[in-house]
């Protein structure tokens, strides 16, 4: 289950359609129930749940709601990244679900989702949802990538963080700390800062990484049969690396965003 | 999160002691005001709907706006609809559409809304103040008064702003606030922009911005008109509520600490329009979205006076009071064998009924009149000069 925020009450089921576009519900959704522009045109959204960026346009755009659902042809679900005012008000007065702040990529083609427009929930049918605590662990301005071993199940031979799935009862800075021991053989760190929830959808998974920054006083690493080699490098050589999905911008987000 | 507080007042109308109508209005106000994470609601001096074509509110608008319909409580303008209600055209309507269009304009008469039919109602209507906190709708026109008027008001919908004008208030937050309305992209554009540019200027950061507000430097000496027309296509590709010009507009010192930004060169501006202009020559020339002001009726006028009309129509767009007021002008167009219509525009009237390919100088109108399903059109950005061409013996 992944929580965004509830902006149009009642629940649906269906297929998801994700258009990685804006879309003006005024000319860019035709009156029969079809896209009309960008990536997504010609997608049928009758009946399916809509996911797409947010809108834009025209403010008449949320009689277009309206309209198809007196026809029965409406979306059954909306899902923005950034909802502003105007699909809101379509979602609402024509009484469809609606949620928003759910990233697209977490979706995969054919993914049939349920949401709460209340709650805020979705749920993705048949996926499997894992809870992990990424560290980044730096010293001295540099910062420790692991490269995971050739077997490892997810990203193999890809270069990562210190990673593990939060145990049951955990906190995510406790599994942090557990992982840095097991992996590294490192028990001493200064938590930094915890970040923004990360969500990394890689076939029939869904990760929920909870990224954190730490600072360790000692270079020396001991690794554990999970990852192959190790090494502390400046900023410039992070590009350079092939690291696991949205490692390098979870980084960024971690060291410049403000409290 | 913060709550949204409701005044004992408030929640009567909210618990429906006032009627379904208010209730109706107050709860969508409640529910886009804890959206906005507003703490209450603040009274409004106007509102401004959209939401009048037949092609665009539909069946299921109807029916809202009936269950919706109630007196407005402050002074309320209204946008165009499908033809010119006095004169007819711009295009062949049949009856079933008519019949519909003259009810949808008969509900908004009842609920007490000024006959303007215009996306300009800041042109004589409905002019507001700097520092007014309005609720309007119609993108082009929120972003005008925005950031050239410097009233405050947020993207309302159409369904918002009638919520608005009936209960008097709107959730304060967003726009309402300074914080609101500061720019958080800087665009630098090098070369002086005139109306046809500043409109492409407005298609190209659409799509880019999304809904950051930006702060254009280098066209100090941009002109009001030309702003309108950047108001108008920037809204129709994006979700931007308020621009600043550097020298022009009223608060153009709003800047968040370290904006992004962006150089826009003669290039982008160029590569914009030769992208939505077709070469061949359209059958139709169709001039003013938005609406045009008494100036540009004037300009055309002169460009038009005493010459022989050729090739395809020629359709100018305006509101009633602005064509009352500009008589000379409208005259020596209609010599010339032009149009000029109001209540209505290229847009929101059913277009495709008599026409397969339109030339345009507006950013907004070569956004939707392309889309299938909507406007149907081939058509042709470019400067005004370039269209006359076509028309001109």
């Amino acid at each position: 289950m992944i929580k965004g925020r509830g902006l149009s009450p009642g629940k649906a089921t269906s297929e998801v359609v994700v258009c990685d576009q804006l879309i003006s519900p005024l000319g860019e959704i035709s009156r029969d129930g079809f896209i009309t522009s960008g990536p997504c045109e010609n997608t049928n959204i009758i009946g399916k749940i809509l996911a797409f960026k947010g809108g834009r346009g025209s403010t008449v755009g949320s009689y277009t709601f309206l309209e198809l659902k007196s026809k029965n042809i409406a979306p059954a679900g909306l899902i923005n990244e950034a909802a502003e005012q105007m699909v809101v008000t379509g979602a609402i007065i024509s009484e469809i679900p609606m949620v928003d702040r759910i990233p697209l990529d977490i979706f995969a083609r054919g993914d049939r989702i349920s949401i709460d427009g209340t709650s805020g929930e979705v749920t993705i049918s048949d996926v499997k949802e894992r809870k992990v605590a990424t560290v980044y662990l730096t010293h001295k301005g540099k910062l420790l990538l692991l490269k995971r071993s050739d077997t490892a199940t997810s990203f193999a031979g890809q270069y990562s963080g210190i990673s593990g799935y939060i145990e049951e009862g955990e906190t995510p800075e406790r599994t942090g700390r557990r992982e840095m021991m097991e992996e590294c053989g490192i028990r001493d760190a200064s938590l930094k800062k915890i970040g923004n929830v990360v969500y990394v959808r890689s076939n029939g998974t869904l990760y929920e990484i909870v990224p954190m920054l730490m600072e360790t006083e000692s270079n020396s690493v001991k690794l554990n049969e999970e990852n192959s080699s190790y090494t502390w490098i400046s900023e410039e050589q992070l590009g350079s690396h092939e690291t696991v999905p949205k490692f390098k911008e979870t980084f960024e987000q971690l060291k410049f965003r403000k409290k | 999160m913060k709550q949204l507080l409701l005044t004992k007042e408030e929640e009567k109308i909210f618990d429906g002691e006032m009627g379904e109508a208010p209730k109706i209005a107050i709860r969508l106000l409640y529910s886009l005001g804890e959206l906005g994470e507003a703490d209450r609601l603040i009274p409004i001096k106007s509102a401004h709907i959209s939401g009048v074509s037949y092609k665009n509110v539909g069946e299921g608008g109807i029916r809202f706006l009936n269950k919706i319909s109630h007196k407005v409580s402050v002074p309320t303008s209204l946008n165009p609809l499908g033809f010119d209600i006095e004169n007819g055209g711009p295009v062949d309507i049949d009856e079933n559409f008519h019949k519909k269009q003259m009810e949808i304009v008969e509900i908004y008469k009842k609920m007490g809304v000024m006959d303007s039919f215009t996306c300009t109602p800041y042109y004589y209507y409905n002019e507001p103040s700097f520092g007014d906190h309005i609720s309007w709708a119609e993108s082009s026109a929120i972003i005008y008064v925005n950031s050239l008027i410097g009233a405050r008001t947020n993207r309302e919908s159409g369904p918002s702003a009638l919520a608005s004008a009936i209960i008097g208030k709107t959730p304060d937050h967003g726009l309402h606030k300074d914080e609101g309305r500061k720019a958080s992209v800087v665009v630098n554009v090098s070369d002086r922009l005139d109306y046809t540019r500043f409109a492409a200027l407005g298609l190209f950061l659409g799509a880019k911005l999304n809904k950051k507000i930006p702060v254009i430097r280098g066209q100090k000496s941009a002109e009001g008109i030309e702003l309108k027309a950047l108001s108008a296509a920037l809204s129709a590709t994006s979700s931007i509520p308020m621009f600043h010009v550097e020298g022009v507009t009223k608060e153009y010192r709003l800047i968040c600490e370290s904006p992004e930004v962006i150089e826009v060169g003669k290039g982008d501006i160029d590569e914009t329009i030769g992208k939505n202009s077709s070469q061949q020559e359209p059958e139709l020339i169709a001039i003013g979205c938005p609406h045009l002001a008494p100036e540009e009726l004037d300009y055309i006028a002169k460009l038009v006076k005493g010459k022989r009309k050729v090739g395809p129509d020629l359709f100018l767009f305006t509101s009633r009071e602005v064509k009352a007021k500009s008589g000379d002008a409208v005259r020596t167009i209609e010599n010339f064998g032009g149009k000029v219509f109001s209540d209505t525009c290229m847009v929101v009237s059913p277009l495709s009924n008599n026409y397969s390919s339109t030339g345009t100088n507006s950013g907004k109108a070569t956004f939707y009149l392309p889309l299938k399903g909507y406007g149907n059109q081939k058509v042709a950005f470019m400067g005004i000069m370039d269209l006359l061409k076509w028309v001109i013996a």
